[in-house]
């Protein structure tokens, strides 16, 4: 229920890697114009799938 | 990189970097730095950023070597003022990291603004002077690319928020979590610490919940993919700094004391009478003006009383004391003071910081740093002999260790008679320190040195010794 229990992720990170979330997450930290290119990237990201999905059929 | 023999000892400690490295030679503090650095370098030495941290003496002394010298093999070499006493995370106390986080927080927001930024935000990143802290990896600047967030956020959270979170909203003492991993607390492992009503306390939902979420579900992304989507998306500089400003209110906010749950231990101090801590005191300010060293231990630091009478005479001073909140409680009094010579750190004596990271050397140990010309072991010994049942002979030898030859031991012996000693024999079998006596005491002393100098305490249950060692 806390996500506890979930997969451990792949979390060894190397030295002078920043990690991708914990890049994403500096946007969500930084109030609300952060929180707006959050949101932009991940609206991006989904638009991005849902174009590339029928060019991979076809 | 190999670097030829050419006098130059590497520093253990640095090497995650490949760009630049330190090393030691002659006795200076030097960093090679490749020619990706050397331009971050020459570019942060030409700003005011540069100019102002140094004056400010928020980051530590560097000046680079002119000519380059040509049996190393860099670009570019700097020589860095050295830093007294090289200390490491888990012997601070709770301010003292949080001060350095803040130092850390107030240098990366100086850095975004002139255009510059750190690639990393490492606790390691900032060392002592006394009880100033000073940013010393002149080589984690580099320029600032527009619309990227802090490398160094993920270090952070590490080695600085989240030991402060752990001791200000849990209550436990950080020191052991950091001492365990070099690299920090991950945000997994602070998920299942955090969990329940304490997933609310201030800093977590953001900082350890939803950067652990986010940590797990982009685990996959290659960070350099995620820097352009950012890009693309409009982060800024100005989110940069909201970033670092939203932490620095949080760190800010984390004052908690941690002396508050620890102070049992300070009638260790207050059992003296008046005439025995005058006495005490006159004596440690004769021994040390005496041996006038370079550097001093204060074993057993306690509130520090020694250590200051220690700094009249030695240009630096290392208090080490066992409990968490007394040398907190010291710290903070040091700080205010704006003292810059004594360095107090939490070290259990019977268990001292051990070499850790990469082949055990990576961060030296505690007793291959911490050789001094003079070392106090004031109501220490009984401590560790009938506390911890450390061997005599085994107690005055890593004392000797400590000192550096020719250098003073001053220690105090407790006869088995005083109350404090009774008390500590009242918790053991009876009999169990058949050797615990002035006389064997002094006749190992007597093996390790020359005793110079010898005063009864007026209560007449605790005698004083001045030993020069080994010289």
């Amino acid at each position: 229920m806390t996500g506890e229990g979930r997969k451990a992720a792949v979390t060894h990170l190397a030295y002078l890697d920043a990690g991708s979330g914990s890049l994403i997450v500096q946007a969500v930290v930084g109030g609300v114009a952060g929180v707006a290119v959050a949101a932009k990237l991940y609206w991006r990201r989904l638009v991005t799938r849902f174009r590339r999905q029928p060019t991979d059929q076809g | 990189m190999t670097v030829p023999d050419t006098g130059v000892r590497v520093e253990p400690g640095s090497f995650r970097d490949p760009g630049n490295r330190v090393f030691h030679r002659a006795g200076e503090v030097l960093r090679g730095l490749d020619e990706r650095s050397a331009r971050d370098w020459r570019a942060l030495s030409a700003s005011d950023l540069f100019r102002d941290l140094t004056a400010a003496g928020h980051l530590v002394g560097t000046e680079e070597l002119v000519p380059t010298p040509v049996d190393v093999p860099w670009a570019a070499v700097l020589r860095h003022d050295r830093i007294p006493f090289v200390s490491h995370p888990y012997e601070w106390s709770y301010a003292m990291l949080r001060d350095a986080a803040l130092l850390h927080l107030d240098v990366l927001r100086a850095a975004l603004e002139a255009g510059f930024t750190t690639k990393d935000g490492s606790a390691y990143n900032v060392q002592w002077r006394g009880a100033r802290p000073v940013f010393i990896d002149v080589g984690s600047f580099e320029a600032l690319r527009d619309g990227e967030p802090w490398a160094g956020y993920r270090q952070f959270c590490q080695t600085l928020l989240y030991p402060l979170l752990i001791q200000a909203h849990l209550g436990l003492d950080f020191q052991p979590f950091l001492r365990a991993r070099i690299d920090g607390v991950e945000p997994d492992q602070m998920r299942r610490l955090f969990a329940g009503t304490r997933r609310w306390r201030a800093g977590v939902p953001t900082h350890v919940h939803l950067h652990g979420a986010m940590q797990a579900r982009h685990a996959d992304a290659s960070s350099s993919d995620v820097r352009a989507q950012l890009r693309a998306a409009g982060f800024s500089r100005e989110l940069a700094l909201a970033t670092v400003r939203g932490l620095t209110r949080l760190v800010r906010r984390l004052d908690h004391r941690p002396g508050d749950s620890h102070w049992t231990d300070y009638q260790r101090t207050c059992a003296y009478s008046v005439p025995d801590r005058q006495a005490k005191e006159d004596f440690v300010d004769r021994a040390a003006a005496a041996t006038a060293p370079h550097s001093a231990l204060d074993l057993g630091a306690n509130d520090g009383r020694y250590a200051r009478i220690a700094a009249r005479h030695a240009a630096y001073v290392v208090a080490v004391e066992q409990d968490p909140g007394v040398v907190d409680v010291l710290y903070r009094a040091l700080r205010d003071e704006g003292e810059g010579r004594i360095l107090p750190l939490v070290m259990d004596l019977a268990d001292p910081s051990p070499g850790g990271g990469w082949r055990g050397v990576e961060r030296a140990a505690f007793v291959d740093r911490a050789r001094a010309d003079l070392v106090l072991a004031l109501a220490l010994v009984h401590h560790l002999a009938i506390g911890r049942n450390v061997p005599l002979p085994d107690v005055l030898d890593q004392l000797a260790a400590l000192t550096e030859p020719g250098g003073s031991l001053v220690v105090e012996f407790v006869h088995p008679d005083d109350p404090m000693a009774r008390r500590l024999l009242a918790n053991k079998p009876d009999g169990l320190f058949p050797d615990y006596r002035w006389d064997a005491f002094e006749a190992l002393l007597a093996r390790r040195g020359r005793v110079v100098a010898r005063a009864e305490l007026p209560s007449g249950t605790r005698t004083l010794y001045q030993v020069v060692m080994g010289g």
